[in-house]
């Protein structure tokens, strides 16, 4: 481009052509180019080229960028500008697209899908293939084939019979006939007296295919209508039974548009509904705090052993149910909130035998940190985690459930939706929430699917989906509409707030919906730089983050020091509890409501697990009053000495043998006795002494003090000894060892002939002696090149041809194999051995010959 | 940010009563949110769809409904938790019941999609007739209630513009001769007529009668009074005559012992409920007259059977009464969508504040079990455990002692179990009222003690309701029936009449320690300390060395 004077030949030479700066901006768009880094443009232009590379790179175009590669494919190649813009904004020309058109191609020529200049722009012949359409893949502009393309292996007789009837002059070959029909089609003036004469019902059937898909079925002996359309080349036989419509034709009737309907401009994001900033941070805020409260509470519930690790890794069903209730949420928010946690490095498995998910030690920082640091954790962790919450509890591609920390939740455009999802928020004026379906249709038109839509919704709109409502559960978003700490953590500037309007009224009404007039132009200009932000880099999200660390502390709700005693013996704290009040509390009390404030209640089970845990009567008289607004209710005081009292009256411990005598003297003598010590005796009633030694080394013990101690059983009776028969408990007999394997059953037999013949069938085969000879038995051995020559040529001709393959787990062995595709590293074909098509990996090709025709 | 009220994750509003907006508060939460709990500082208020969707048949919207919620709250409030309100009144009048020219009651809808859901129901099929257009259907008649409680159940309620029949007229008049209905009972009639029928709680001893009369004074129709036993219905009819322009003889009493039908009749419940060779001969009651106002004394003690018989009575105007509308059975509910929704409710501790009601003072005596009562009891059969400790011998001496220290003043012993009430009473030498006493002997002995020559009354339960001792000022509490909240209130209720020289009441229940008598107790009171009223624990040990 930079020398018109010659313009390039090939991809090679226009990448040549370009500076640096545009080949790095190819570089960023396709990073997949430099990974490893080409040698030379040449290969550059070679991998820019590759099927592989290609489609990635289509797959990554906005809705309208696409429909401009896509009209591109079915104009000519080259292409002028001018045929280009009347593909896409018709004959009567659309100012919208006119407008939006050069930067389309812009994108397409930067990503070097396009080349050559503005007479002769080129699409890449991979991407023409992909887009272009064909019989299996139908073009999503619904065009058909050209009509020299249709007419390939027409009888040159039957052309001109058509160019007769079309009312065109008869040709001397079919070439010029065909050039002569091409040209009446796209003849806007010509074309539309051909068709007024037309029967009506014909042009129906036109209308029919016109927008596609073009192709439609004939009987043998067509109607008069249809006989009509088929006479003059309107429609043009594909195969027997079978029509389609030219693109020409198609064209014309289209008023030269390719695409039904070009969308030049992404869909606005429209917001929903405007809240007022200061109501959408503060409840953001609120659900931050809740967030930090929910992961705690989640880790705490796990404190004493957290469930099992499934053996394919994870959290049973069971589990994550058994933490819905606990956290009194639904389950799939329940998963978001351990894979949350999961995520910002919180809680891991332990990695022991019975392996089981607990707390990091990095959790115990976490606490530590102020409320507004933690949160940032949690807040960076999600925007950047590739796992999604969101598939829990469905299943992958094998049909096995998806389980929350388990494997295959990744997915690698996750980050990027959130990001983008959250982008868009920026883009709107503060505090607007949008509807959420307008950003879904925002992010489909910024990256549309390819081909055929399959059912459901997919990955993107399903991640974007789960973006909000989880944007919302982390209080990045309050009532749907990006908060300042959100914005922050974006990296986005901050709006400038202008004075704030006198509030009216209280809050701000919910349903109701609030139309802005149009924004002045520089807000304009800023949202538009809002709206094209960036992911950042992992040290500039770190300062985002603390960013937005600092907009949020303000607005986190101060921890408290005392709560309010009531006669019903409740404990209402009116706002979040400082830690060491909220963990001595949560043992004295159970927690009866949760939210802004939490309700407790004192039971006496609730006190008894207080005392369990070592507190006093006193300390919790004490603590009651420290962090007490008012006197402590007399029921409550009450209640814990009344516990207290009946704490500890029975005593419970393990001994496994005692001794007991009528006379405690003895037992005095006894514990007085040195020889005693190993035994460890206790007394536990003047007349009982208890120890953890087993009964027998207590006898044996006592015996060689002296004594003569007699066993007791367990229902007090004394113990005979006697020689008892041992016992193991119940086995079954073992299994029969026979010498040999079991005779084979009939279709092992099949089985093992077929593969026998197979590879009698590749040993012996003649082969045509090539460059390298090939001994017997050995496998054959040609160089990479060499294969897939040979393959390539194999597709073609049909032929058989003889490999050698070594399988995943290095096992050698030969195949007799009928190539039917080579493509991306692979090569597809009628595998005789196995009796079935397989693909196979070239590089595991290790050689390749072609065998003697049978 | 910085209101009086916290909204809560399980929607529970908690209101910080001592804050200086707390009472601009309780009143823009009132409508939609019941009051749950009313101890000393912190109220509990509970927001339920039954709560949204009678505020929203009062004529408040949701928007008011946020409003009040985000003007309050001192938290921001969960952006869920609005959505779902708006949500939940948005179901409300998508029905509406509606009287319909030519084809009677009719169920019409502005959404036909809910119509289409409500009509595919199995228990709406029986009760809807033929389908008049695309979004209308008939109504039997007849079955007004149970569809409107079917469809509550549904989470469709239909509002009912069907209106009320006014009954036959009848002049009734308050006779205001030296009083006048109290600030609150004004406030609860005016609530009650405006809203059409519902149900009025308020306080024992707060004067719910007089909320009947001053609701038939404004019906002035022929009216039904439902009420619990035939000592109840004298008391209304006494309370009628002095408070109203009735006379005796226009007041019937349809009891047991008589089958009186007159302008305005008074019935027990039990007489409805009589049922011989498998119908209710007493039923036509209901039909005898054109009533224009019927009157459900004590509601929380409806009994199964008349909830059905209610149910055909959507076009007569509805009236309950109530102290504690706690139900063990759970049928709170039912007595909302059948009678109607809580017009008027008062926390005690309010009335008390107004001086209308005496300030109590609540204890629990805990005894212990001598050491043999222990043994016999850890080795009592399940079902006679509760029995055992609840007669021991221990509680004599302490309600003797309790006796002996407000010697004087007039009290009431209460208890459940014949047995221990009679061995009371010989010791305490005080009269016992049982199941067995008859009318006249009850209410010889009532009199006797209004006039104060027995100081000491050893009643059963059969006294629990609505009888009237003005002058009872000590209530001993020795059993109940297991766990009843609302039981407990009504026995407090004896002692809150306020008292002639001011001061005030004591209410005394006396527990055995360490036994499921302790469980229930703490069962029973919770009623009552959910209201504020505090109870005092004392260990028997201590009440005996002070008297």
């Amino acid at each position: 481009m930079s020398n018109p004077a010659t313009p390039p030949r090939s991809l090679a030479e226009a990448l040549r052509a370009r500076d640096d700066a545009s080949l790095a901006l190819l570089l960023r768009a396709r990073p997949d180019l430099i990974t490893p880094v080409p040698t030379d443009l040449t290969q550059l232009a070679t991998r820019a080229g590759t099927r592989a590379s290609v489609l990635r790179a289509l797959e990554r175009l906005d809705r309208f960028t696409l429909q401009t590669a896509e009209a591109l494919a079915v104009a000519g190649d080259p292409a002028s500008y001018g045929e280009l813009q009347r593909l896409m904004a018709g004959d009567a020309g659309d100012p919208a697209v006119a407008a939006a058109l050069p930067h389309a191609l812009g994108a397409l020529r930067d990503q070097a899908l396009v080349w050559g200049d503005d007479e002769r722009l080129r699409l890449v012949r991979t991407a023409r293939e992909v887009l272009a359409p064909s019989p299996q893949h139908p073009s999503p502009t619904g065009l058909g084939p050209t009509v020299r393309e249709a007419t390939t292996g027409m009888s040159p007789g039957r052309i001109q019979e058509i160019l007769t009837a079309a009312g065109l002059p008869s040709t001397h070959d079919p070439v010029s006939a065909v050039d002569k029909l091409t040209a009446l089609f796209g003849h806007r003036k010509k074309m539309a007296r051909l068709l007024a004469a037309g029967p009506a019902e014909s042009l129906e059937v036109l209308g029919r295919l016109v927008w596609g898909p073009p192709y439609g079925q004939v009987t043998p002996e067509p109607a008069a209508h249809l006989r009509w359309l088929l006479d003059r080349g309107l429609l043009l036989p594909t195969a027997p039974g079978t029509v389609v419509l030219p693109r020409e034709v198609a064209l014309h009737l289209r008023e030269g548009r390719a695409h039904r309907e070009p969308e030049p401009v992404p869909p606005a994001v429209e917001p929903a509904a405007t809240h007022r900033p200061p109501v959408v941070d503060a409840t953001a805020a609120g659900q931050a705090y809740t967030a930090l409260a929910t992961v705690e509470e989640l880790l705490k519930d796990w404190d004493e052993g957290g469930p099992a690790v499934l053996r394919a890794g994870g959290l049973s069903v069971r589990d994550l149910k058994r933490t819905a209730v606990a956290l009194d949420v639904p389950e799939p928010v329940a998963a978001f909130w351990v894979e949350l946690a999961y995520a910002a490095g919180l809680l891991a498995s332990d990695g022991e035998a019975d392996e089981r998910y607990a707390a990091t030690p990095a959790y115990d920082e976490w606490l530590d940190r102020p409320p507004a640091e933690r949160w940032s954790r949690l807040a960076e962790a999600w925007l950047t985690a590739t796992r999604s919450s969101g598939l829990v509890g469905g299943r992958d591609a094998k049909d096995r459930a998806l389980s929350a920390l388990g494997p295959g939740l990744d997915r690698s455009a996750a980050p990027e939706v959130r990001h983008r999802v959250l982008a868009l928020l920026a883009g709107l004026p503060e505090g607007a929430a949008p509807a959420a379906g307008s950003v879904l249709a925002r992010l489909r038109w910024e990256r549309p699917l390819r081909g055929p839509q399959q059912q459901g919704e997919d990955l993107r709109t399903r991640l974007a989906r789960w973006a909000l409502s989880e944007a919302e559960m982390l209080g990045v978003t309050g009532r749907g509409a990006l908060s300042a700490h959100g914005r922050a953590l974006l990296g986005a500037p901050p709006v400038p707030r202008t004075a704030e309007p006198a509030a009216e009224g209280p809050g701000d009404k919910l349903p109701v919906r609030h139309h802005h007039g149009v924004p002045s132009l520089t807000a304009l200009t800023a949202l538009t730089a809002l709206a094209t932000l960036e992911p950042l880099s992992p040290p500039e999200q770190a300062v985002a983050t603390a960013n937005a660390g600092r907009l949020l502390t303000p607005l986190l709700p101060e921890p408290l020091d005392h709560v309010l005693l009531q006669a019903d013996l409740t404990a209402v704290a009116p706002g979040p509890l400082r830690r060491p009040l909220a963990d001595a509390l949560g043992v004295l009390a159970d927690v009866e409501s949760k939210g802004g404030a939490t309700v407790y209640r004192f039971t006496p089970a609730s006190v008894r697990r207080a005392l369990d845990a070592g507190r006093t009567a006193t300390d919790l008289h004490a603590f009651l009053a420290t962090h007490s607004r008012t006197p402590v209710p007399q029921p409550l005081s009450y209640l814990v000495d009344d516990v207290a009292r009946r704490h500890g009256h029975l005593r419970v411990g393990a001994a496994s043998a005692y001794v007991r005598c009528d006379d405690d003297t003895v037992l005095g003598e006894i514990l007085a006795d040195k020889r005693a010590a190993a035994l460890r005796l206790r007394r536990l009633a003047p007349t009982v002494l208890a120890t953890q030694a087993d009964p027998a080394t207590l006898l044996e013990g006592l015996r060689a003090m002296g004594y003569a101690p007699a066993a007791e059983s367990a229902e007090g009776d004394v113990l005979i000894t006697r020689a008892d028969a041992h016992r193991t408990p119940p086995r079954t007999a073992p299994e029969p060892v026979p010498d040999g394997p079991p005779p084979p059953d009939p279709t092992l037999l099949a089985a093992a002939i077929r593969a026998i013949r197979a590879g009698d069938l590749a040993a012996t085969t003649p082969r045509k002696s090539s460059g390298t000879s090939v001994q017997g038995g050995e496998l054959p051995r040609t160089t990479a090149a060499e294969t897939l020559a040979t393959m390539q040529a194999a597709v073609l001709t049909g032929g058989t041809l003889w490999i050698g393959y070594v399988n995943a787990e290095g096992t050698a062995s030969q195949r007799v194999v009928a190539p039917i595709r080579v493509e991306g590293g692979f090569v597809t074909a009628y595998d005789h051995t196995a009796d079935e098509v397989r693909t196979y990996p070239l590089h595991r090709v290790t050689g390749v010959a072609e065998l003697a025709e049978e | 940010m910085n209101g009086p009220l916290i909204v809560q994750s399980d929607k529970t509003l908690l209101l910080e009563v001592d804050h200086e907006r707390a009472d601009d508060c309780r009143r823009a939460i009132a409508p939609f949110a019941e009051l749950e709990r009313a101890p000393e500082h912190i109220h509990t208020y509970r927001v339920t769809p039954l709560g949204l969707w009678n505020a929203r048949a009062a004529g408040h919207d949701a928007e008011q409904v946020v409003d009040a919620l985000v003007e309050y709250s001192r938290y921001p409030v969960p952006h869920a938790l609005l959505v779902d309100i708006a949500e939940t009144m948005d179901r409300y009048g998508r029905l509406t019941l509606s009287k319909h020219p030519a084809h009677g009651l009719v169920l019409t809808t502005t959404d036909r999609p809910v119509l289409e859901e409500i009509l595919r129901s199995k228990r709406i099929i029986p009760l809807v007739g033929s389908r008049i257009d695309p979004d209308t259907v008939a109504v039997h008649p007849s079955e007004r209630g149970q569809i409107k409680q079917t469809l509550l159940k549904l989470g469709w309620p239909a509002e009912d513009l069907a209106g009320y029949v006014d009954g036959e007229a009848h002049p009734i008049e308050l006779a205001e001769d030296g009083w006048a209905l109290r600030p609150y009972q004004k406030q609860a009639v005016e609530n009650f007529w405006h809203g059409g029928s519902g149900v009025v709680v308020l306080p024992c001893g707060a004067g719910k009668t007089l909320v009947g009369a001053g609701s038939m004074a404004q019906a002035k129709s022929t009216t039904l009074i439902l009420v619990t036993n035939t000592v109840s219905a004298r008391q209304w009819k006494h309370e009628l005559v002095k408070r109203t322009s009735l006379t005796e003889d226009e007041i019937g009493e349809y009891s047991g012992t008589r089958k009186e039908i007159r302008p305005v009749t008074i019935a027990t419940y039990q007489v409805l409920t009589t049922k011989r060779k498998g119908v209710y001969p007493h039923l036509e009651l209901f039909d005898s007259r054109d009533w224009g106002l019927i009157v459900y004394d004590e509601v929380h003690l409806l009994p199964a059977p008349v909830f059905k018989f209610t149910a055909d009575l959507q076009a007569r105007r509805r009236l309950g009464l109530t102290a504690t509308l706690v139900r063990e059975d759970g049928r709170e509910s039912d007595v909302f969508s059948l009678i109607g929704p809580k017009r008027f409710d008062a926390p005690w501790k309010e009335i008390e504040a107004q001086g209308y009601i005496a300030p109590a003072d609540c204890v629990e005596v805990r005894v212990n079990l001598t050491d043999s009562e222990r043994l016999a009891y850890a080795t009592a059969e399940t079902e006679e455990k509760y029995r055992f400790c609840a007669t021991t011998a221990t509680k004599r001496k302490v309600t003797e002692a309790i006796v002996k220290r407000f010697a004087g003043q007039q009290i009431l012993v209460i208890g459940q179990y014949i047995d221990q009430l009679d061995e009371l009473g010989e010791h305490l030498n005080a009269p016992v009222i049982k199941g067995e006493t008859s009318n006249a002997q009850r209410e010889k002995l009532f009199d006797a003690f209004r006039e104060g020559e027995i100081s000491v009354l050893v009643v059963s339960k059969v006294a629990n309701f609505s009888i009237d001792l003005p002058e009872a000022t000590v209530a001993i509490q020795v059993s109940g029936t297991f766990g009843s909240r609302q039981e407990e209130a009504q026995r407090l209720g004896r002692v809150l009449r306020p008292k002639a020289d001011g001061h005030q009441a004591h209410f005394y229940s006396v527990v055995a320690r360490d036994t499921i008598d302790q469980d229930f107790a703490a069962h029973r009171q919770r009623f009552l300390a959910e209201q504020g009223y505090a109870y005092r624990i004392v260990d028997a040990d201590e009440l005996l060395a002070e008297g």
